[in-house]
């Protein structure tokens, strides 16, 4: 009998052990959530996102990790649900050491805000201006989506003069209706008024909308000279190609904000979308092409460039940003004791950083959430994207509206 | 003898404390109960779900805090986009009022993903050639605090459409 005893005891030994070994040798992790959309309405530009992040952080991994730490990459397939999304944060949210989320839509951004703070965690979203006003957990990905719809406008005052044309022009806008489509207007209307441009009374559609005739049409008697079109490609692709078609885009100058036409879009519509204007924090068209480090990366895990899409580029700048904010928190607070608020804490301190020619410098401090302060204004030329600006800083459209 | 079957016992203890400690996706645990009810109850897919979507109800949430409404996965049921480790998936959520009562109704995405798994077109259209709507059957479905981990219980019952009349 005792013998048996003895036995079971050396049995929970045996397990002990084996559970400290696992532990020791398994410890060294942390985790990244990405609450992404991989068949569902955006997964045209979440999936090469994604891919652009998992080939970064693998490669990382590769070499050993950050200070002999892996990072584990979480992707959720939400297919742009919130409630999905919601449900799937709380099935991660105890994972150990979950030091960042990445909110892949401006609504799920919103919906999981509250509970990231309350897990003193920090989350990553689109260009929620709303988290620029009023400074907490929600960090930007680039410049709020007002500042670049501001520096939109600015352009465009600029385009307009470049044409000899006195006084203002009137602008159109049309977007989704959801949080996203709204956001932007939020502190954008504002600086339309500042500068003197005529703002049309906005359009919103639902998202899956198939034709898009009536708002354009509604933009166009209004007497619109410039139209700017909201919604994740293919959504501008399919308005402009609307426009095209009712004969708009030989008289209405249409522009994008970051969502507009990527490779998605020009694969298929080059020819309607000649000629129209794309403001983007990250490098697009024949910049991406260009940036070695971007498409070196993709040949390595991907193969031929048959099928690159510059958002790409724009995952594995979240990587470059993830990746220097682990070296700053376990600076700081050691493997061990490693937790979210520690990431949080550390990318205050990312100012300046270099994302390798990839979107400008990092603008992440004490008070700014936003991922950096520079767009750059692309035409679609010969069915290309093509730079006709240098970076340049967006204004600040935030400050202007009452949050 | 007894200080054998102390021994292991306590060792049992540990080691059940310690693998628990060890499972990092595990949720708050409460013993305290919720309800949830499901509006309707019962229902047979159908696009005027889009329209009037399948709502909830629930009460004895802890005031204030955001409430996860979830359709448990049940085992062999492959859902477009939902791992194959997940056990639910989200249909909506809602924020419980000061006392402790929420409701929410689930949205057109989370309908058209969830019930009827369409595809999207490249032009962001649900595709319903694609689709691959959720079998008739009884699915459970759960309410959970986000803070408290409260959480209720009810079934929503789905029938196969009526039969078209024969013309």
């Amino acid at each position: 009998m005792k013998a048996r005893y003895l036995n079971i005891c050396s049995v929970f030994a045996g397990l002990f052990l084996t559970l400290a070994l696992f532990r020791v040798t398994a410890a060294k992790e942390v985790s990244y959530l990405s609450l992404a959309d991989y068949t569902g309405p955006i997964a045209g530009l979440n999936v090469p996102a994604d891919m652009g992040l998992s080939d970064f952080i693998k490669e990382i991994n590769e070499k050993g990790g950050v200070d002999g730490i892996k990072i584990n990459f979480i992707g959720i397939d939400t297919r742009y649900d919130v409630a999905r999304a919601v449900s799937a944060y709380k099935r991660y949210r105890r994972t150990e050491k979950l030091l960042m989320v990445n909110s892949i839509s401006t609504g799920i951004g919103k919906a999981v805000a509250g509970l990231i703070e309350k897990d003193k965690r920090a989350q990553i979203v689109p260009g929620d201006g709303e988290y620029q006003a009023h400074v907490q957990r929600t960090f930007l990905w680039g410049p709020a989506y007002q500042d670049a719809l501001a520096a939109t406008f600015d352009w465009i005052m600029e385009d307009w003069k470049a044409k000899g044309n006195a006084g203002a022009p009137v602008v159109g806008y049309l977007s989704w209706d959801n949080p996203y489509g709204r956001e932007h207007l939020r502190g954008g209307q504002e600086y339309a008024q500042k500068i003197g441009i005529k703002l049309l009374p906005p359009e919103f559609f639902p998202p899956g909308t198939l034709k898009h005739d009536v708002y354009l049409t509604r933009l166009a008697k209004g007497g619109a000279n410039y139209i700017h079109a909201g919604g994740v490609d293919p959504t501008p692709t399919n308005v402009i190609r609307d426009a095209y078609s009712l004969g708009l885009t030989k008289k209405i100058q249409f522009t994008t904000d970051y969502w507009g036409p990527t490779e998605l879009g020009l694969g298929v519509h080059a020819e309607v979308l000649e000629g129209i204007v794309i403001t983007s924090f990250f490098q697009r068209g024949e910049d991406a092409k260009a940036n070695s480090f971007v498409t070196d990366m993709w040949k390595r895990n991907r193969g031929s460039m048959e099928k690159f899409n510059e958002v790409y580029g724009m995952g594995i700048s979240w990587g470059i940003t993830f990746v220097e904010g682990l070296k700053a928190s376990v600076k700081a607070a050691g493997f061990e004791k490693l937790e979210g608020d520690d990431m949080y804490k550390a990318y205050q301190t990312l100012k300046g950083l270099d994302k390798k020619g990839i979107q400008g410098p990092c603008a992440y401090s004490d008070k700014s959430r936003r991922g950096s302060l520079e767009v750059k204004i692309y035409r679609i030329t010969k069915g290309k994207a093509l730079p006709i600006s240098d970076w340049r800083t967006a204004p600040d459209a935030v400050s202007l509206h009452k949050f | 003898m007894r200080s054998y079957r102390t021994a292991i016992l306590f060792l049992a203890v540990i080691f059940t404390v310690v693998t628990a400690g060890c499972s990092g996706t595990m949720s708050p645990v409460s013993k305290a109960k919720a309800t949830l009810e499901v509006v309707p109850a019962e229902i047979f897919l159908s696009p005027a779900l889009i329209k009037s979507p399948v709502s909830f109800k629930g009460a004895g949430f802890q005031p204030n805090e955001m409430v996860s409404v979830e359709m448990v996965v049940p085992k062999g049921l492959e859902i477009k986009g939902v791992g194959k480790d997940e056990d639910a998936v989200g249909l909506a959520f809602g924020t419980a009022d000061k006392d402790g009562n929420f409701s929410a109704a689930m949205q057109p995405t989370a309908t058209l993903n969830w019930f009827f798994q369409v595809g999207w077109t490249p032009l962001l259209r649900p595709d319903f050639k694609q689709a691959k709507p959720l079998p008739p059957g009884i699915y459970q479905i759960n309410a959970t605090g986000m803070d408290s981990g409260i959480a209720g219980s009810s079934n929503l019952k789905i029938v196969p459409p009526p039969k078209q009349p024969q013309k």
